[in-house]
């Protein structure tokens, strides 16, 4: 599970101020933003990333090396942001008209900026990239609400479930580990039996994309209402409720976030954590007897397994969008990312690029049977947490169904307030 | 007092004093914890089974400390001068100068703090951004150079003084400044040193508006400059941890610099009998 994805926190009195103040920084080509790139691919761009220069240095210097060479004339300027506030800063650059070139945004970041009119529409401009990625990448930045698709997808990111396998034994759970919701469920009730509170299966409430890998359908065609307050959704909350209900669930798991949910898995008290490709070296760095009774076992899902992205957007307000396109498009093509690939712990968007011998070629090792059978999964997996899904919503979501679990509301009025809370902040 | 009452004192002082400080132990032993010791043994271990320095070392190798502890100081020297010298006079002059609408501005500073910065702080970026200072450690600090509520505190430490006190000084001849200077401002000695210590912890600890001014590197604040400490994807507690020791040893240093001061601000509001 995407950390990354969960350290975007506060930003949607700051979205909202954007909007309001892109139109008031004098952007007055906002309905019809830039239709086609055209010009040299020469000159200065920036290029910004998320929290990777500790570590990745080497790889994006070359990176930007490489483009030089291969496009004499051109100067790429790269940037890096700090963890944490990231959305912030975009909301505020973009507001003063100083958003970098290309930017490297989540699909929240993505859809906040694209309603605002500050990013390139591809479908316009390059719609052919599309042949270039994996059909569910490229489908994430597209915003139906909108009617385009603006960003390059980069890497993705997904993981399996990680069992400890010590707790499971200790409160009866035997053979094989659950890998779809009814059996993980079935597993958390008899552990509830058990052991009461000393240890539960789930650590952590629903969020957006577990209602997605549970077979709720989120949003309608046109992508301007939720409906994960249908049947089913009522029915995931419910099986929270009973969980809760036979002590299989604490109730300080009620208000945790992903965070949380890790930290409590480090300290023993759940068995049950849906991981990322990177959570294994985490535990051997920070929980090394955890690690040792861990087992590793596919996704939990109903459907396709669930994934998260970053891409590369390009700024509409760029003077050099050629360039800017240009870099966007080398940094995302299957060379580069499988490059990158290699140093990080992520999964490139690029077609074809899953099929390389990185992602399937078994060694023998932990790492590498990780690496594998989440390469699987990310090529079929969806971006189930839809980018008009904002943080603010998540957290409203999540108390809502505290609220509900606790039994202080009924479970259908949980998910429709949420629901109705989530369309009021669609941007209008 | 018997031995029993002495007993529960010290206990009640003991619980508050883990209460408070326990946050602040457990930091500093987890920024010491070694690669051999496991940070979610239960129960928690609070001596490092594995001591070792290597996290500070790590900190400074990844990060340029120093280099953002200059532009964090910078900063903190700008916004405590600005409120110990602005809010000052600023206080004086709407406890004791007689002027048109005072009320008003008084009135104007209260409502200044109800104001979340949340709400303005893009408006602020405009502002800052078209007077030049984005990415500059001016930019940083000016905005909170003289902040309402140290305004307040200080109009209200002027008001305390008895205005016999002055009206001396003018029958004695004293003109405003020297009144000012001679008279009011060592009484509000005390207040001043925690205008002085509140605005050197709010500079020091912002993020996210350094996060919003600032672009290049070289001038980030120590709080953005120790956020590289979080990892891409994920994070070395004991590396954070380090993280925060290093940032919390100058509030400590400047504190106790400060307390004699401090105290004796709180205790004495400044005027004797």
């Amino acid at each position: 599970m995407s950390g990354k994805r969960v350290l975007l926190a506060l930003p949607a009195v700051l979205a909202l101020s954007l909007s309001a103040c892109g139109v008031a920084g004098g952007s007055s080509d906002d309905s019809d933003a830039q239709s086609t790139v055209s010009g040299e691919v020469k000159g200065e761009i920036s290029f910004q990333t998320w929290n990777l220069k500790g570590g990745y240095e080497e790889y994006f210097n070359g990176l930007v090396k490489d483009f030089e060479e291969a496009n004499p004339g051109t100067t790429v300027k790269w940037i890096d942001q700090p963890a944490e506030g990231y959305q912030d800063k975009l909301s505020a650059d973009a507001a003063a008209g100083a958003l970098p070139d290309v930017v490297d945004v989540g699909p929240e970041a993505a859809f906040t900026l694209a309603s605002a009119g500050m990013l390139l529409d591809l479908s316009k401009t390059d719609a052919e990239a599309e042949a270039n990625y994996l059909p569910k990448a490229w489908e994430a930045n597209h915003f139906p609400s909108l009617g385009g698709t603006y960003a390059y997808p980069w890497y993705l990111n997904t993981g399996p479930s990680f069992f400890n396998t010590a707790v499971l034994e200790k409160c009866g759970v035997t053979g094989e580990l659950p890998t779809s919701y009814d059996a993980l469920f079935t597993a958390g009730m008899t552990m509830a039996e058990k052991c009461k509170s000393d240890a539960s299966m789930v650590g952590r409430l629903p969020a957006i994309e577990n209602f997605g890998s549970y077979g709720v359908p989120l949003m309608d065609e046109a992508g301007t209402t939720f409906t994960f307050n249908d049947a089913k959704g009522v029915e995931l909350v419910n099986h929270y409720k009973e969980l809760f209900a036979a002590g299989g669930l604490t109730e300080a798991t009620l208000n945790e976030l992903q965070t949380g949910e890790v930290d409590a898995f480090k300290a023993g008290q759940v068995g049950w954590l849906p991981g990322s490709s990177y959570t294994l070296k985490d535990l051997k760095e920070t929980a090394p007897k955890i690690a040792e009774t861990t087992e590793i076992s596919p996704q939990i899902t109903n459907d396709q397994p669930n994934m998260y992205i970053e891409s590369l957007a390009v700024s509409a307000k760029s003077e050099n969008t050629a360039t800017a396109v240009a870099f966007a498009k080398f940094a995302t093509d299957r060379e580069n990312q499988l490059a990158f690939s290699q140093q990080a712990a992520i999964f490139p968007s690029a077609a074809g690029a899953l099929e390389d011998e990185y992602f399937t070629k078994d060694d023998g090792t932990d790492e590498t049977a990780l690496r594998l059978e989440s390469a699987k999964a990310v090529s079929e997996a969806i971006v189930y947490w839809p980018a008009a899904f904002s943080s603010k919503s998540v957290d409203y979501l999540r108390e809502q169904i505290a609220l509900a679990v606790l039994g202080k509301k009924d479970v259908q009025e949980a998910l429709d307030e949420s629901v109705e809370y989530a369309n009021g902040n669609l941007p209008q | 007092m018997t031995r029993g009452q002495k007993a529960l004192r010290y206990g009640v002082l003991l619980g508050f004093f883990l209460l408070l400080a326990g946050p602040l132990l457990w930091q500093l032993s987890l920024s010491l914890k070694g690669a051999g010791d496991d940070l979610y043994a239960q129960p928690p271990q609070l001596v490092p089974s594995d001591p070792t320095l290597g996290n500070y070392s790590d900190v400074l190798d990844r990060v340029p400390v120093l280099r953002y502890v200059a532009n964090s100081g910078l900063v903190a020297l700008m916004v405590v001068g600005g409120n110990v010298i602005g809010a000052t006079l600023a206080g004086y002059a709407l406890a004791r100068m007689k002027f048109r609408f005072r009320g008003l501005v008084t009135g104007l500073f209260v409502v200044a703090l109800l104001v979340p910065i949340e709400s303005i702080i893009i408006a602020q970026f405009l502002l800052v951004r078209s007077s030049g200072l984005a990415d500059t450690l001016l930019g940083v600090a000016l905005p909170t150079c003289v902040a309402a509520l140290n305004v307040l505190l200080m109009r209200n430490a002027f008001q305390a003084i008895p205005p016999e006190l002055e009206e001396a000084a003018r029958v004695d001849g004293a003109g405003v400044w020297r009144r000012f200077w001679y008279i009011c401002a060592p009484q509000v000695r005390g207040v001043m040193t925690v205008v002085a210590i509140f605005s050197f912890v709010g500079a020091w600890n912002d993020f996210l508006w350094p996060l919003i001014v600032l672009s290049s590197e070289e001038n980030y604040t120590l709080t953005l400059g120790l956020n590289r400490l979080r990892g891409t994807f994920f994070s070395d507690p004991r590396l954070i941890a380090a993280g925060t020791i290093i940032a919390l040893a100058p509030i400590i240093a400047v504190f106790a610099l400060l307390q004699r001061y401090f105290f004796r601000g709180l205790q004495a509001g400044g005027i004797k009998g």
